[in-house]
């Protein structure tokens, strides 16, 4: 059995990998949103800003992303400026998993924006509702219940990829369960984190179903 | 009064030429309804009023004012956003295929654009919404979701809506054409009933029977032109030109 130090490593761990879970999924959701727009966009740079944000943050390793802001950035720091910085490794994870989350979650936006009937746009427009008012008030408020299924599953993607964050000296789940594995050559632990990762995916998956139920009330 | 003006009209989509010159007037009060084969160029004549469509040349006047003029496809004057979105305020547009808001109740469906678009106060704007619910004889569905409602009643729900914006005119794009056929009466009533109290109204409709017992003055569009226009007796009773005559034999 665990002893209480190991308790608390592997508790330390959850929290690691659910912090940037969450933390990834509401800012990803809220530059999502933005970047979506920019994709839908008629304006030419808001347009092209977009497709390239996302053709970069889509188009190479989270990983990679993950090593350019915590090694790289502080060396062309240095390089710059000739004076270094003590780097924090949770907030590199905040960052480089908000920034990828929010390429992938403005593709889904963006998908269920077009999903909805042109004719919702028409009859706003007719209403005398300007562009804006009728994005916010009658197109993306119809987008919230298609956008729960595929940002839920973006969701349990994440918190499973927080494991990436071993390579920056950080102690998610995963790793510290690693740890404690190699060091009395038990592979119990992992066990234990498999429970873990299911537990958490279970709820994430009860609650977004009960979501998408509600959002949906209004359908037949 | 001229409520509606439109002078040499045409409207391109790439090549396809739409509109191929239309003229047009239509005094305050009266009810043209508009009839033709698809594709002659009705639908569009309508959304160019409201500007979902952008004219491709000609000038459009809604009550004596100009509010689009075009050449080439490009602006002859300058178009303010703000302007264009309280002319069509006064243009209530009614869809073929409802287009309600299926998110909303049927209440905040009559009551959403002039919250936000006229800053209605909400308590008002609903004792409003609700006599005209009354009206078209929905006021009991006020909380339902639209997707509960029929056709018919939903067409009758899109009509409180764009009344609920007080329009000085009414258009209508084939309002009947996506209902069961048993549904139909119901819409036409409340149309007739909105043309008796003296509405300015244009209708683009296949309901020939109903043309001819409202309307003030049918038109019938062919190719992106007006072929004929006159009484609903004049060119539904005794059409003159070859090509109403024989649109007239195919749907009659």
């Amino acid at each position: 059995m665990l002893n209480e130090t190991q308790l608390w490593a592997i508790f330390n761990g959850t929290v690691v990998t659910i912090e940037i879970a969450i933390v990834a999924i509401i800012f990803g959701a809220i530059f999502g949103v933005l970047v979506a727009l920019g994709r839908i966009s008629k304006n030419k740079l808001a347009n092209g800003l977009s497709w390239f944000y996302i053709w970069f943050f889509r188009g190479t390793p989270l990983l990679l992303q993950l090593f350019i802001i915590y090694y790289a950035i502080p060396i062309i720091y240095l390089d710059a400026t000739g004076m270094t910085f003590e780097i924090n490794p949770m907030i590199c994870a905040f960052v480089a998993f908000s920034l990828n989350s929010t390429a992938y979650l403005a593709e889904i936006i963006r998908a269920a924006i077009e999903s909805i009937d042109g004719g919702q746009m028409e009859a706003a427009k007719a209403l005398g509702m300007s562009y804006r008012q009728a994005m916010t008030k009658i197109v993306i408020p119809q987008t919230y219940k298609r956008l729960v299924a595929p940002v839920g599953n973006e969701f349990i993607l994440l918190l499973k990829d927080t494991s990436l964050v071993s390579t920056i000296a950080l102690f998610d789940l995963l790793r510290t369960v690693k740890t404690m594995a190699s060091a009395d050559g038990n592979w119990i632990y992992y066990v234990y984190a498999a429970a873990i990762y299911l537990f958490l995916t279970t709820i994430i998956q009860v609650v977004f179903d009960k979501m998408e139920v509600k959002l949906g009330v209004y359908e037949r | 009064m001229s409520m509606v003006k439109l002078v040499n009209v045409h409207k391109s989509f790439g090549n396809l030429e739409v509109l191929k010159g239309v003229n047009l007037e239509i005094q305050s009060g009266e009810v043209v309804c508009i009839i033709g084969a698809s594709g002659s160029g009705k639908s569009t004549m309508l959304r160019c009023l409201n500007h979902l469509e952008r004219i491709t040349d000609g000038e459009i006047y809604i009550e004596g004012e100009l509010t689009d003029k075009r050449e080439n496809n490009k602006d002859l004057m300058k178009i303010d956003p703000a302007k264009v979105q309280i002319l069509c305020t006064e243009l209530g547009m009614v869809f073929q295929n409802f287009n309600l808001f299926p998110h909303l109740s049927v209440i905040d469906n009559v009551t959403i654009a002039p919250i936000i678009v006229k800053k209605a106060k909400k308590e008002e704007i609903e004792k409003v919404a609700l006599d005209l619910l009354k009206e078209v004889g929905l006021s009991e569905k006020k909380d339902e979701y639209p997707s509960r409602l029929s056709g018919g009643q939903q067409q009758r729900v899109a009509i409180a809506r764009a009344l609920a914006m007080n329009p000085k005119i009414m258009m209508f794009d084939e309002p009947t054409s996506a209902l069961d056929p048993e549904l139909v009466g119901e819409v036409l009533a409340t149309m007739r009933h909105l043309a008796e109290k003296g509405m300015t109204m244009i209708i683009v409709t296949h309901e020939i029977g109903f043309a001819r017992e409202v309307a003030d003055r049918v038109i019938f569009m062919d190719q992106g032109v007006i072929c004929e226009q006159g009484t609903p007796e004049e060119v539904i009773l005794h059409p003159q030109e070859e090509r109403t005559k024989s649109f007239l034999n195919k749907i009659l």
